[in-house]
């Protein structure tokens, strides 16, 4: 006979950001009564603070202060070696994510009372009881939940590639732990995960190749975004494989041999290290989805409404098991928002039309909305400007002029339908874009609005100028 | 047409005036039938006319706002 579940109002799968961001929202919403518990395993706070977003910046921003004073841009400042050792700004940043995790995950979770928190993987035994499973794959305890939400994540997926097991590999999840900077690495995978952690690698002292199978880099952005940043990353000594594929790796001595075929024939590379940067696969095989009535797309990731509600009354996932094109911890944390506030009764759906995303590499890459080929096969034609920072005066005076600002904007009402950067702080610049989509403002709008001079973000204005007049016959002064 | 029925988890009652001001409200709405509400448990079952509507609009109350001090999910 089964034990009796113990009931909650709230059952979350996962720890990661969708998870926390549902249980803190129901545990305001009902003033601490909300009864929630919280499955999961591994460390608290899941992908984003752990293995993701915390760890990869960090490592950024620590190889851009190596790279930069070596590449100096501005006249009579001269090239300088920077001193530093990688193994202690691994510890460094092995030690801000522990910090960071409890901080911001542990002692936050624990000064809510009404949840609780269970170590184990959750598997539904039917759409309102999960049993949760030891590593052993023991069952230890039932709960039921009056609703229900999965927030199981993503992990990397491992290609089925001969003698890649055999060779070892490293990938998002184990990168954090090595103390020895590779001297040179093959990264599998030219999307934002593979470019990060390549230009970061690259900008300590590596050699980094990139094998990519698409013919071009990050294949969601404007086209000039992709190969401007491409020339940049060659020039900073980057190599790239486009439409390539590993067709076998194996260790040589105390390299890897890496097999890569092109259009033009077989190529061997041998490195000291391969990372994967594949693609995620969600964390959905193990979950018994069928008992629950919940329906995945042909990847395995969860079918919602923009209410965040599965195909299973009273069940709801959000984060990076969803079926969606975006996988960011911002959108992972506002769906396990809208999913409790939905559980409510609120009327909440997801916008992802207005949901900024980014690449950090250095210069960076922001977008939000719809490109130009999205927006024209959408509406049959769009109107599109593109301004390249080389006419910013406050990018000229930095020396950083390889990006752009690229706005597309709806020809019946001059509403800007999207907006994509490539500037060295383009994370922070697409906020404007993102309240310009997301509000329905116009060209006009931003051009009203007073931007500081000289600044990155004064290129967004005149991107949007440059829709009603030649820019380059303009004075740096014209309103 | 059989008559809908659904239970609820409410949250911020403390006293037997909460239990009446939930009452009241729910069965001002077009539709529902009955209402029993448990202090001690924190719960409701609220019957309505499924012709007029269906089980989470029940949610839909005033009484339930982000401004009221109520607020109350749907368990079945
Ligand atoms: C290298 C890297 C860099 C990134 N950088 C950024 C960035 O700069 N900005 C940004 O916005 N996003 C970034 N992301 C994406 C971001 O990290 C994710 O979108 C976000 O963390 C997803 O959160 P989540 O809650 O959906 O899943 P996760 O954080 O992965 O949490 C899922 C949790 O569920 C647990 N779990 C799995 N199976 C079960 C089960 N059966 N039962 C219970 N629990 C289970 C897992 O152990 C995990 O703890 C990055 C990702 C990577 C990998």
């Amino acid at each position: 006979m089964r034990k009796e579940p113990k009931r909650y109002d709230l059952v979350i799968l996962g720890r990661g950001a969708a998870a926390f961001s549902a249980a803190i929202k129901g545990s305001e919403i009902s003033n601490g009564e909300m009864s929630i518990a919280l499955i999961g395993t591994g460390p608290l706070g899941g992908t984003c603070v752990n293995v993701g977003c915390v760890p990869s910046k960090y490592l950024l921003e620590a190889s851009h202060r190596v790279f930069m004073p070596k590449h100096p841009r501005i006249d009579g400042i001269y090239e300088t070696i920077v001193n530093h050792d990688f193994s202690t700004v691994m510890k460094g940043l092995r030690s801000y994510v522990r910090d960071a995790r409890e901080s911001k995950y542990a002692e936050v979770i624990r000064n809510y009372n009404n949840v609780t928190l269970y170590d184990g993987l959750g598997k539904f035994l039917d759409r309102k009881t999960v049993g949760i499973e030891d590593d052993k794959g023991r069952n230890v305890r039932i709960v039921s939940g009056s609703n229900i939400l999965i927030a199981t994540g993503s992990r990397p997926s491992i290609p089925n590639i001969e003698g890649l097991t055999e060779a070892g590999f490293l990938t998002s999840d184990s990168l954090w732990d090595i103390d020895k900077l590779p001297s040179s690495v093959a990264i599998i995978g030219g999307g934002a995960i593979g470019l990060e952690i390549g230009q970061a690698l690259l900008h300590f002292g590596s050699r980094v190749t990139i094998v990519e199978a698409m013919d071009s880099l990050l294949p969601q952005t404007e086209s000039e975004i992709g190969s401007a940043l491409r020339t940049l990353l060659e020039k900073e000594g980057m190599k790239f494989y486009m439409r390539a594929r590993i067709s076998r790796v194996h260790k040589y001595r105390k390299k890897k041999s890496v097999e890569i075929i092109t259009h033009k024939g077989k190529e061997k590379i041998a490195v000291d290290e391969v990372l994967l940067a594949t693609g995620r696969e969600p964390n959905t095989k193990n979950l018994n989805l069928e008992v629950a009535g919940v329906k995945t797309d042909p990847r395995g990731m969860i079918l919602t409404e923009a209410s965040m509600r599965t195909t299973s009354p009273g069940v709801y996932a959000a984060g990076d098991c969803v079926s969606k094109k975006l996988f960011l911890e911002t959108l992972a944390a506002r769906e396990g928002v809208i999913a409790v506030s939905n559980m409510f009764g609120e009327t909440a759906n997801i916008d992802y039309g207005s949901s900024a995303w980014a690449v950090f590499t250095y210069p960076q890459v922001a977008g939000v909305g719809m490109t130009e080929n999205e927006f024209s096969k959408k509406n049959g034609s769009c109107l599109c400007r593109t301004f390249p920072l080389s006419n910013l005066t406050k990018a000229s005076i930095m020396g950083e002029t390889e990006g752009l600002i690229k706005i597309t904007v709806d020809p019946k009402d001059n509403r800007i339908a999207g907006m994509q950067i490539m500037a060295p702080n383009a994370t922070d610049m697409i906020t404007e874009g993102a309240y310009a989509v997301r509000n329905g403002y116009t060209i006009d709008d931003i051009i009203a609005t007073s931007h500081i001079f000289p600044s990155m973000s004064e290129g967004i204005k005149i991107a949007a100028q440059s829709f009603i007049r030649d820019i380059t016959k303009m004075s740096c002064c014209v309103e | 047409m059989e008559v809908g029925k659904v239970k609820l988890r409410i949250y911020g009652m403390t006293c037997g005036d909460c239990v009446t001001k939930i009452s009241r409200s729910l069965l001002e709405k077009q539709g529902v039938m009955d209402v029993n509400i448990s202090l001690q448990e924190g719960l409701g079952e609220v019957e309505f006319d499924p012709t007029d509507l269906k089980p989470g609009d029940i949610l839909k109350n005033h009484v339930f706002s982000r401004n009221s001090h109520y607020r109350a999910t749907l368990i079945e």
